[in-house]
């Protein structure tokens, strides 16, 4: 081999490229000439150099959680289109000239359900033997008879003075989250409904479940002896939120709802300080999070909906 | 269970942890390679961000012979030199001048060999900013992501002979900044 061949073939040699062939052709060169070997020795040290560049990056999280929320509100977006694709679907069909004729007879059909409905719902009621029964069945029939499915949360019952009366039944709605067991001072449903500024629901319940998350994490139990606390749980729920979050706090400023986002914005920084936590946490990391969850009083904040 | 064909299969299926996953084992790779052809840290992470997205949406055209990473590199590709040519669109070319220089006089003492590491990454870095496009990213996929050329070819849409040219010449000019460094 010549060395224009040699020196041809030494940086595909180097990468690894060069056939088998070729690469024996090449060692066996290399071994009696000095000059091609010196370029060769040239190639190897420029590629430690290359090896040693550190371009000291790191992922951030807020990567992955701004692809996460971008994926989750085109899926949305995607499900209200295909909603909307039905409702032209259904639209067009009755557009089709040969349905016209039906609209004046559904809008008829229509209008006499729901002054029917209307006419049912402003009915006064009247103390009967019946109403003393339990409505919706959902208490147990004097014949022992049970009624299916989980009993709701009021009964209505029949009151001496005034007729009819809402009690409330020992039921609990089902349990959906494995939270830890929090104070309940904290988590207790506020009773008096939706706050007037939130009437997304999504949001009441995202910021309910938030309430919850701050709550949890706030009576995580450990101590100073501990290395490490166990917060995986918070974590992984803490991302979910923060997705949710930051697509409902896009809405809300979207949309004009201004108490709905400054309480989501200041949600924010809490989800991404408990995301960003390694499964193990160190505990003065946890407490530097609780303690602010407390100073804060974001808890408090979010009951306040 | 993980392999890359089992969580392109179950991301494809909606599953979002599985397309996690997939963000976790790649996202270094990719930032790395966009990060060489921007030099920008933060247009970086954003194009990163870009990048995994359209990921996501593309997943379902993804072959089942082309390698998750060539397949992602590609997409890394477009979308830097996409911001590439907006940048110059919106004349803010790229002066090396306004790059961020590490200004080591403000840094508290450091030992010789960190600060020929740091020296050395400064340099290594303009001199890829000075590679035209096309050589820097035949340059950052062979020297730094070690892919074949066959992969290169892939990612790029060049020819072999095209690409070993751009390589050759990338690795002259490269050596025309650095070479000082291999003396010493």
């Amino acid at each position: 081999m010549k060395c224009d061949d040699c020196l041809n073939l030494l940086e595909a040699y180097v990468d690894g490229e060069a056939t088998e062939r070729e690469g024996e052709s090449v060692r066996t060169h290399l071994m009696t000439c000095a000059a091609c070997e010196e370029k060769f020795e040239a190639l190897t040290a420029e590629n430690e150099i290359y090896a040693r560049y550190d371009r000291e990056i790191q992922v951030s999280p807020a990567i992955w959680n701004g692809i996460a929320a971008t994926i989750n509100a085109e899926e949305r977006q995607a499900r209200r289109e295909s909603k909307s694709n039905f409702g032209e679907w259904l639209s067009g069909l009755f557009a089709m000239p040969s349905l016209r004729f039906a609209m004046p007879a559904v809008a008829m059909v229509l209008i006499a359900v729901i002054i029917g409905l209307a006419y049912l719902r402003m009915r006064p009621q009247t103390p009967s033997s019946s109403s003393a029964n339990l409505v919706a069945g959902a208490l147990p029939k004097p014949d022992g008879n049970k009624s299916i499915g989980p009993p709701p949360p009021f009964v209505k019952k029949e009151d001496n003075s005034s007729g009819v009366i809402f009690v409330a039944t020992n039921y609990k709605p089902k349990e959906t989250r494995n939270l830890r067991p929090t104070d309940q001072s904290d988590v207790l449903p506020d009773t008096d409904g939706q706050s007037g500024d939130v009437e997304d629901r999504d949001t009441a319940s995202h910021l309910e479940q938030a309430q919850n998350l701050l709550t949890s994490f706030r009576n995580i139990k450990y101590s100073d002896t501990d290395e490490e606390v166990d917060v995986s749980f918070e974590k992984s729920e803490s991302r979910r939120l923060l997705s949710e979050n930051v697509l409902l706090r896009r809405e809300a400023e979207q949309t004009g709802k201004f108490p709905a986002k400054s309480m989501l914005g200041s949600l924010e920084p809490f989800l991404i300080d408990i995301a960003n936590l390694p499964d193990k946490a160190k505990p003065a990391d946890v407490r530097q999070i609780t303690d602010r969850v407390q100073r804060t009083e974001i808890v408090a904040e979010l009951r306040g909906y | 269970m993980n392999s890359s064909a089992d969580l392109v299969t179950r991301a494809c299926q909606g599953d979002q942890e599985a397309f996690r996953l997939i963000f976790e084992r790649y996202s270094r790779p990719v930032i790395s390679f966009i990060y060489d052809q921007v030099s920008d840290r933060e247009l970086a992470d954003e194009l990163t961000q870009e990048t995994f997205v359209r990921a996501y949406r593309g997943l379902k055209s993804l072959r089942t012979e082309t390698k998750l990473s060539t397949w992602l590199f590609g997409i890394a590709k477009n979308v830097a030199r996409e911001s590439l040519r907006a940048r110059i669109r919106q004349n803010q070319h790229i002066d090396l001048d306004d790059k961020q220089v590490l200004d080591l006089s403000d840094q508290t003492p450091v030992p010789s060999s960190q600060l020929l590491d740091k020296e050395l990454n400064e340099v290594v870095q303009r001199s890829l900013a000075m590679l035209d496009e096309d050589k820097r990213t035949v340059f950052t996929l062979k020297v730094f992501h070690q892919c074949s050329y066959e992969e290169i070819a892939e990612i790029t849409g060049f020819s072999i002979p095209k690409l070993k040219t751009d390589l050759h010449r990338a690795r002259a000019e490269m050596r025309q900044r650095v070479g000082q460094y291999v003396r010493t």
